[in-house]
């Protein structure tokens, strides 16, 4: 599991590739720690490289959002495939993120 | 609709038309006959008249017949005035139409009787008769017309009928010259004929109740005519006024006449007088009759219309209503076949042919925890009946034997359940199976159904206890037995309509045809079992050829098959860090199913999910413990089971949570255990030998 971040004047975006388990749920957290520190900027979530995610990933996701919703940034989900859409769609978490 | 509104209209139409045509040529035939009947009856009084004049003449001509043979008498009388009286007595005795006699003298004959001389002798209505002299100042025979007629032309003559009398009797009187030797005329002999019953003679024989005849004057006077009794006199009179031209003819209408001279005299008239009402009266009451059959006619054949175009309605409605039972008998149809399984795993291939829209056969199968559960049954009859106590049978078999393991059990509670109010006594053979996909173990219990092949290196009958059909006493009790079959053997179900396929010669497929295809099939054989259900089908309509097909046919065939067993496992310690060691495992065990990625992926999350809440939960912090998972499949279903010897822990009882919350308020635990729940098909959990067993399967196909 990797994570590479891109910062722009206007967004920050992070480009999530592999498979985010519950055992690199912890690691990719850690990695995505800049993301926290927003600062109103829209934060985009590359899925296009993201085969897998666990409950452990989802969690991870929520809290990035959680922490930009309290700043006044937005999140957006990009290319996401279907198993991950499937899981997003399970867990009701289709409803809270934007996905593009 | 409308094409059949416009041909009952057409029919219509052509009846009331020809009804019209009939009409008419009735009404032409009707005026044809009135005239032919009018001609005849107009014929048939001048014959009536015919003989009216000769009767006539012939009295008329007696009377002078008479007066000839007694001339001598009357001739010698007249030598002495008073023995003229005796000849005028002798003539009325010699005729009885002669009512009176007289001979009136040409003026000063005898010197002693004056001037006028007229002996006259009269017959009395007593039957006397009087003799008198009747010449004198008040009668003047010399002033007579006819009198002087007679003396100028020299000739004898009847007078015109006259009246004459109190009575006002008819009369009409003969003259005839009485000469001497030198040719020189004496006297003139009168003798008067009663013409009243005349009028009685041309009444007697008319051919209508209410027709007459009339003798007149040449004056139009009345002479004789019927009695008062046949024709009321205002009647008689009525006519002769109309004959007279009194009263115009269109005053009286329906009356008719026929008028004729009679005797040689142009004077005298006979008239026939008849009603045409009474003439046409026989050939109206025809006509009525016809009128009536050409109505009978009309309305029988207008109820024959209706009745025909009642019948094309009711074919018609008939007709709809087959169709509408045939896209019902469809839809049933495609119900029941959808009921059917439809995809099949390596191991089992089932089909059923029903000889009807809808049938009473049915196969099922599922597996559950590893086992295989099918059944094969027939309900007796075919249609619609049978269709739906086998959709009962089915439905009540998918229930029973998802709690219940045992076949036998499976149809006790299934017969006791179809006994319930199968009034219609209708009863199902069944046969029900439960194979242990892993170890080969068959337990079955049969009722009343055909016994299965078992095809291992021979081919044999499975030997099984026949019990009771279901459905036929609520209590029966069902045997249930036991067998294991080796790696590859195949079990043939099907139900009579294979066996008992017959040909044109009404011989049955039988078993050895079935046991010759199976031949091909023994243990080693890698043919399919679809190949074996599809070709005993073939060789089935093959043998039957044209016979139609009398029975449902349906047939299951399954093998037990070990290729596609499949176990491994992984044994974990309770570390996060684990899962990576999971996610390769469960990969590589799905690896050669070939699954489809998102299907492969829910399984391995929802493996992963449960396997981190045991990593997470099942052990006290720091203590080490261990978690072992087992993958099996059976080519049809996978199934992870995780063990552990940790807290107990049902994590199936665990509520789901709120997944509509907004993201501040998203709770994230037991998110795990609602992925498991939903990407795969069951979970059940055992606490067994103090461990937490947790099972998760998924169907494949």
């Amino acid at each position: 599991m990797t994570t590479t971040i891109q910062e722009t004047d206007e967004r920050i975006i992070a480009f999530l590739s592999g498979e985010l388990d519950t055992a690199a749920a912890a690691q990719t957290e850690k990695d995505l720690q800049p993301l926290l520190n927003s600062k109103g900027k829209e934060i985009v979530l590359d899925c296009k490289e993201l085969q897998y995610i666990s409950s452990s990933g989802l969690r991870v996701l929520l809290s990035i959002l959680k922490q930009a919703q309290s700043v006044g940034s937005r999140v957006v989900l990009k290319n996401v495939n279907d198993v991950i859409h499937d899981v997003l769609d399970i867990s009701g978490f289709i409803s809270i993120f934007d996905i593009e | 609709m409308v094409s059949f509104k416009k041909s009952m209209l057409w029919r219509v139409g052509i009846v009331v038309l020809a009804a019209v045509m009939v009409e008419i040529l009735s009404i032409v035939q009707y005026q044809h006959v009135r005239k032919a009947l009018l001609e005849e009856t107009e014929l048939r009084s001048l014959l009536v008249m015919k003989d009216m004049a000769e009767v006539v003449q012939h009295t008329l001509e007696r009377t002078e017949i008479t007066l000839r043979e007694n001339l001598w008498d009357v001739k010698r009388s007249m030598v002495h005035p008073d023995s003229v009286f005796g000849a005028m007595v002798r003539l009325i005795d010699e005729d009885p139409n002669i009512v009176g006699a007289c001979l009136a003298f040409r003026p000063y004959y005898y010197p002693s009787k004056g001037r006028l001389f007229e002996p006259y002798a009269s017959l009395q209505p007593d039957g006397s008769i009087k003799v008198d002299q009747i010449a004198g100042p008040d009668h003047d025979y010399t002033r007579n017309e006819e009198y002087a007629w007679v003396l100028e032309t020299l000739s004898t003559s009847w007078t015109d009928p006259y009246k004459y009398g109190p009575d006002s009797l008819a009369f009409t009187t003969y003259l005839v010259p009485i000469y001497d030797e030198v040719g020189q005329i004496d006297a003139v002999c009168g003798l008067d004929i009663d013409l009243s019953w005349l009028g009685d003679t041309l009444n007697t024989r008319q051919p209508y109740p209410s027709s007459f005849g009339l003798l007149l004057t040449p004056e139009g006077e009345l002479v004789a005519g019927p009695s008062k009794s046949r024709t009321p006199e205002t009647e008689v009179k009525h006519v002769v006024d109309l004959l007279n031209g009194v009263i115009p003819a269109s005053q009286v209408p329906g009356l008719s006449y026929s008028t004729t001279k009679l005797y040689k005299d142009p004077y005298w008239q006979v008239v026939e007088v008849y009603k045409t009402d009474e003439v046409y009266a026989r050939v109206r009451h025809q006509r009525r009759q016809q009128v009536f059959f050409i109505l009978l006619g009309l309305v029988i054949l207008m109820f024959m219309i209706d009745r025909y175009a009642r019948n094309e309605r009711h074919l018609r409605e008939a007709s709809e209503e087959k169709a509408r039972m045939g896209a019902e008998l469809e839809v049933a149809h495609r119900i029941q076949q959808e009921m059917l399984p439809k995809t099949f795993p390596p191991f089992i291939y089932g089909s059923l042919e029903p000889a009807l829209e809808v049938g009473g056969d049915l196969f099922d199968f599922y597996t559950r925890d590893g086992k295989l559960f099918f059944c094969i049954g027939d309900v007796s009859g075919k249609g619609v009946p049978s269709a739906m106590l086998m959709s009962v049978a089915r439905s009540l078999f998918r229930i029973l034997s998802q709690k219940v393991d045992s076949p036998s059990k499976v149809l006790e509670y299934m017969n006791k359940e179809l006994c319930q109010g199968n009034d219609s006594n209708m009863f199902i053979t069944f046969f029900v199976g439960c194979l242990d996909l892993y170890s080969g173990e068959l337990r079955f219990s049969n009722a009343g159904h055909d016994k299965p092949f078992v095809v291992a290196k021979d081919i044999v009958l499975l030997s099984s206890k026949s019990n009771l059909p279901l459905a036929v006493f609520p209590n029966t009790q069902y045997e249930e037995q036991t067998c294991t079959l080796e790696p590859g053997t195949l079990l043939l179900l099907y139900t009579d309509g294979l066996t008992e396929a017959k040909n044109m010669d009404r011989e049955a497929f039988g078993r050895p045809r079935i046991q010759n295809v199976l031949e091909q099939f023994r243990i080693g054989s890698d043919q399919s079992l679809y190949k074996l259900v599809s070709t005993l089908s073939e060789e089935a309509h093959a043998f039957a050829g044209e016979a139609p097909q009398s029975d449902d046919l349906t047939m299951l065939a399954l093998r037990f098959d070990p290729e596609y067993n499949r176990q491994e496992q992984i044994t974990l310690v309770n570390k996060e860090s684990e899962v990576t060691r999971l996610g390769s495992f469960v990969k590589d065990f799905l690896e050669p199913l070939q699954l489809d990625k998102k299907l492969a992926a829910g399984m391995r999350l929802a493996l992963e999910e449960a396997v981190v809440n045991v990593i997470n939960y099942a052990y006290p912090v720091g203590e080490q413990g261990e978690v072992l998972i087992n993958a099996d499949t059976n080519g049809h279903e996978v199934r992870f089971t995780i063990t552990d010897s940790g807290y107990p822990f049902d994590p199936t009882t665990v509520l789901e949570p709120d997944t509509t919350l907004d993201a501040q308020n998203r709770p994230i635990g037991g998110l795990g255990i609602l992925l498991s729940r939903k990407l795969m098909d069951s979970i059940s959990y055992n606490r067994k030998d103090g461990k937490n067993v947790l099972s998760l399967t998924k169907f494949i196909l």
